[in-house]
């Protein structure tokens, strides 16, 4: 009852799903109690070290950080205790170290300011990576994507309420400040600990990392810190992500350095800037606290995560420029404003996302270099850089940030061209993430094997005991393409004692084990071609032919059959301008299947334009289908016009012009393509699924060809409302009118209709990326799931993601059913 | 030629007694067969071979096409109990690559279920 009105409250503010109010909010509490402490710390470090050592000494305060980073980085690397007690410890850790700074304070010990900023910058670091490597553990990456927003708000109002308190007691009351930081750290080990209870009761949380597990009987495998850097440096991904990060943290150094160094010459006393940083603090983590709430899911679910990347930079571009130009306070204030509010909401989260596609072990190890060790060694770059200004004489202040503005300006490009690598890499890998289940069956089929050949072998054993003549014929082929190989040989010799030939002039006379003779001794196959050409062609053979062919016409008995079979192949090794080809004709509408075959394969050698009618129709019985269809596509695009006459001649039965769109899918060029998209925008329900599949057939073999956008844009709208009608039908039968013949039929139709919608997508986007993400949605893992939606999420357009998401993200079909209703309301409009 | 079909262990077996020619179709395929089994949502198809004593190339075009369709829906379709003759004509014109065949019917319906 609580869960449901918990989740009820969440689900105005985010998109949350049934079941994970409480776990969600555990998080955004833990964020909270980590960020509230460090609202505290952040202006007391800041006023601290501004007061009593100054802000040209920053860069040596940086420096230091990123090198004791180093030395805790491989430190915390090597510890080998649950993820839990880690977590737990850190706390403590925290909690008792910064009460002893309080002391420090209080008896004004005169290295604490700078030992107090390396610590606060290890606490963020550390404590921060902590926070979203459980974020990582609880949710898959698709709720972190969807919830992202909602504890990181968490975080935020911790720090604007932590840097408003310290506001309001920085002047009169700023020893308390940071007894307050360490109780609030007290309670976060209260509710890491609840989480981890929760979580056990729930689903299990891997311990950390996962890999070490699988050696439990060998001990512990220790993870170091030159193992998590080899880690990035090996994958070329995780380079480009320490890269961006490298860069960003460089640039936040220069505009750091910037800020306080104007804000330390108008303010000179310790708790006078300790108020004053608690404000700006405060006020720095409102916007993006509103930003994180209500901006974040919509900008990436809108932009995606590459125009989301460029957000950030874009606009410190346009802050440093102005400075360079004009270096007054305003503009020192708002790239400060601009850094804070975008980096701690949509730049932190959009850095989460990119670590989505990365497998557990290698996030894991790849957070402990790239979060907590390269972003503070990324500072020390550039606090290197700032370096220059102690050892230059001290300039006026405009003339510093007016330099640095310069030198930030040229790293920003730098940042925008990694950005613009890594999330092309991003998609990249999330789709190696997806294997490709299986391809086309007809590809399969036409990479693997020659069926033409194999229907030769099949007919030339077939005819071996039905006519001596075919089998000569057969045998004649066999030669011709170079396929009667000796296996070949052996295999029509098998068993075989029944037949002797004695067409062909005795050529293929047999032994006494083989009916197959050693040709290659007798005769080449050019020669025999050659020779058998020329008898075709003399008149004298055209004059006795014919009147044999006339005879064996008109014959009605039952042995007819044969000859006409015999004929009918006879003629397909003349030319195609023989008269004797005329004859092909009347063979072809013989209604012996076996005699239109033989005919369909001559029609199909000779490729004369009078054949095709009778082609088209011999689409039309299941016996000679594909014979003729296999005829048709030899003739190739010289006939897609008569085939396109034909597929959209609604006098036509649906049964044929389905066969012709199969064929067509055989011819792939632009024309067919094209004939078949205006067929398909026709909007006939019949045809619809052949006329999809023969496109899909086109474009999966030939990927340039372009299916016309519009047609296709609105044929997909309309299967998926088709798709959402059937759903809710398919609902009502299961849950309301109990009707389990129904919901099966409905359930077929359902999965038909899903198969069209991605065949249609495949045509306009990307088809090997759609049916990567298509055969994972349909067979694989939940996380499998995910990727496919996330690859989905990358290359698809926002009003197409909204209508194809809810059919295939992981909701209850209750839940399901609701959102299509709703959307279908909206589809008129679409 | 005569097509019972039964099923086992959600796999759909066609038992196939005759000769898969041309000239024996009567009013139905094979491939017919197989996509309305495809149509009611079946994915694993197996043809039993053990009383086929011949097929034309009618035959290897209705086997092929039942392999495309079922493929092409991420289904399988395998052969069980072919006749020692039978299969040298499959290897030879390299329908083993594509087909996947094996002599026992028990040994065709395990393999359905592993590696998924």
């Amino acid at each position: 009852m609580a869960k449901n009105l918990l989740n009820r409250i969440l689900s105005h503010i985010v998109e949350i799903k049934p079941g994970e109010g409480p776990i969600a909010s555990l998080l955004f509490l833990y964020f909270f109690l980590i960020m509230f402490p460090y609202g505290i710390i952040k202006p007391v470090r800041d006023a601290q070290y501004l007061v009593e050592v100054g802000s040209r000494e920053l860069p040596i305060a940086y420096l230091l950080t990123a090198v004791f980073m180093g030395f805790f980085i491989h430190f915390y690397s090597k510890l080998q205790v649950k993820r839990q007690a880690l977590i737990i410890s850190s706390l403590i850790f925290f909690t008792v170290t910064c009460f002893l700074s309080r002391e420090f304070f209080v008896q004004r010990v005169s290295w604490i300011p700078l030992v107090f900023w390396i610590w606060a910058n290890i606490f963020i670091v550390v404590l921060g990576t902590q926070f979203w490597i459980l974020v990582n553990d609880v949710f898959n990456p698709r709720e972190v994507k969807r919830l992202i927003g909602f504890f990181g708000s968490g975080g935020l109002l911790g720090g604007v309420l932590g840097g408003l308190l310290t506001g309001s007691l920085g002047r009169d009351r700023p020893d308390d400040l940071l007894l307050i930081a360490s109780g609030m750290l007290i309670l976060s080990i209260f509710i890491v600990n609840y989480i981890f209870i929760w979580q056990r009761k729930n689903k299990p949380i891997p311990d950390r990392p996962n890999y070490l597990n699988k050696e439990k009987t060998k001990g512990p495998t220790k993870v170091g810190f030159i193992d998590c850097f080899n880690t990035v440096r090996k994958n070329y991904y995780l380079t480009l992500l320490a890269a961006v990060v490298t860069l960003t943290f460089i640039v936040s150094t220069f505009i750091d350095y910037q800020s306080k160094t104007i804000i330390g010459i108008k303010v000179q006393r310790i708790d006078a800037m300790t108020e004053f940083f608690g404000y700006f603090h405060a006020g720095l983590y409102v916007l993006p606290f509103l930003i994180s709430l209500f901006v974040t899911n919509n900008v990436i679910k809108r932009y995606g995560i590459g125009l989301t990347l460029l957000l950030f930079p874009f606009m410190l571009f346009l802050c440093f420029g102005g400075i360079a130009f004009w270096p007054v306070i305003g503009f020192a204030v708002a790239i400060k404003s601009s850094d804070k509010s975008l980096s701690f909401s949509l730049n932190q989260y959009v850095r989460e996302l990119l670590y989505i596609p990365i497998s557990p072990e290698l996030k894991y190890k790849a957070k402990i270099f790239i979060d907590m060790f390269l972003n503070r060694f990324a500072k020390g770059i550039g606090a290197l850089i700032l370096l220059i200004f102690i050892f230059l004489p001290p300039d006026p202040w405009q003339r510093r940030v007016k330099i640095v503005s310069i030198i930030a300006v040229v790293f920003i490009v730098a940042w925008v061209f990694a950005n613009l690598k890594v999330s092309k890499e991003y998609t990249n890998t999330v789709k190696q993430k997806l294997e490709m289940k299986w391809d086309r069956g007809d590809r399969v089929v036409a990479e693997k094997m020659d069926v033409d050949y194999t229907k030769l072998v099949f007919d030339t054993l077939e005819s071996r005991d039905r006519s001596s003549v075919l089998y000569a014929m057969h045998l004649f082929d066999l030669i011709k393409q170079d396929k009667l190989t000796p296996e070949v040989r052996k295999l029509i010799s098998y068993k075989s004692d029944e037949i002797r030939i004695t067409s062909l002039g005795g050529l293929f006379e047999s032994g006494e084990t083989t009916l197959v003779p050693e040709t290659d001794d007798i005769i080449s196959e050019e020669v025999l071609e050659k020779d058998i050409k020329e008898i075709m062609s003399l008149d004298v053979y055209k004059e006795v032919m014919k009147g044999y062919i006339d005879k064996v016409l008109v014959d009605k008995t039952e042995d007819a059959e044969t000859s006409k079979m015999e004929v009918a192949k006879a003629i397909g090794l003349m030319e195609s301008h023989s008269p004797l080809a005329q004859k092909l004709e009347e063979l072809l509408e013989d209604e012996s299947p076996e005699v239109s075959k033989y005919a369909i394969e001559s029609a199909a050698r000779l490729k004369r334009r009078e054949y095709v009618p009778t082609l088209i129709h011999k689409l039309h019985s299941p016996l000679t289908r594909e014979d003729a269809c296999a005829a048709l596509e030899k003739y190739g695009e010289r006939i897609v016009g008569t085939l396109s006459d034909y597929l959209g001649d609604p006098e036509e039965e649906v049964g044929l012009r389905k066969e012709v769109a199969s064929v067509l899918a055989r011819i792939p060029i632009q024309d067919s393509a094209d004939f078949l998209a205006w067929e398909l925008a026709e909007d006939d329900e019949d045809m619809d699924p052949e006329l999809i599949d023969a496109l899909d057939r086109i474009r999966s073999g030939k990927p340039d060809i372009q299916v016309q956008k519009e047609i296709i844009k609105t044929k997909i709208f309309k299967e998926i409302k088709k798709y959402y009608q059937i759903l809710i039908k398919f609902y009502d039968a299961e849950s309301k009118v109990k009707k389990p013949k129904m919901s099966e039929k409905l359930s077929e139709n359902l999965t038909a209709s899903m198969m069209n919608i991605f065949k249609l997508l495949g045509l306009i986007y990307s088809h090997e990326d759609i049916f990567r993400a298509y055969q994972n949605i349909r067979t694989a893992t939940k996380d499998s799931i995910d990727y496919a939606v996330e690859l989905l999420d990358n290359i698809l357009p926002k009003d197409i993601r909204d209508v194809v998401f809810p059919l295939i993200e992981d909701l209850p079909l209750e839940e399901r059913v609701k959102r299509c209703r709703t959307l279908l309301k909206a589809f008129p409009k679409m | 030629m005569e097509i019972n079909t039964r099923e086992k262990t959600d796999v759909i077996i066609f038992d196939i007694e005759g000769e898969i020619r041309r000239s024996d179709i009567t009013d139905v395929t094979l491939h017919q067969l197989v996509k309305d089994q495809l149509d009611a949502g079946k994915r694993n198809i197996l043809l039993n071979f053990q009383n086929v004593d011949f097929i034309d190339s009618f035959g290897v075009g209705e086997i092929l096409a039942s392999y495309i369709s079922t493929h092409n829906l991420g289904g399988k379709l395998k052969i069980a109990k072919i006749s020692k003759k039978l299969y040298l004509v499959f290897q030879v014109t390299m329908l083993t690559k594509v087909l996947e065949i094996f002599d026992e019917e028990e040994v065709a319906l395990d393999s359905f279920f592993k590696n998924q």
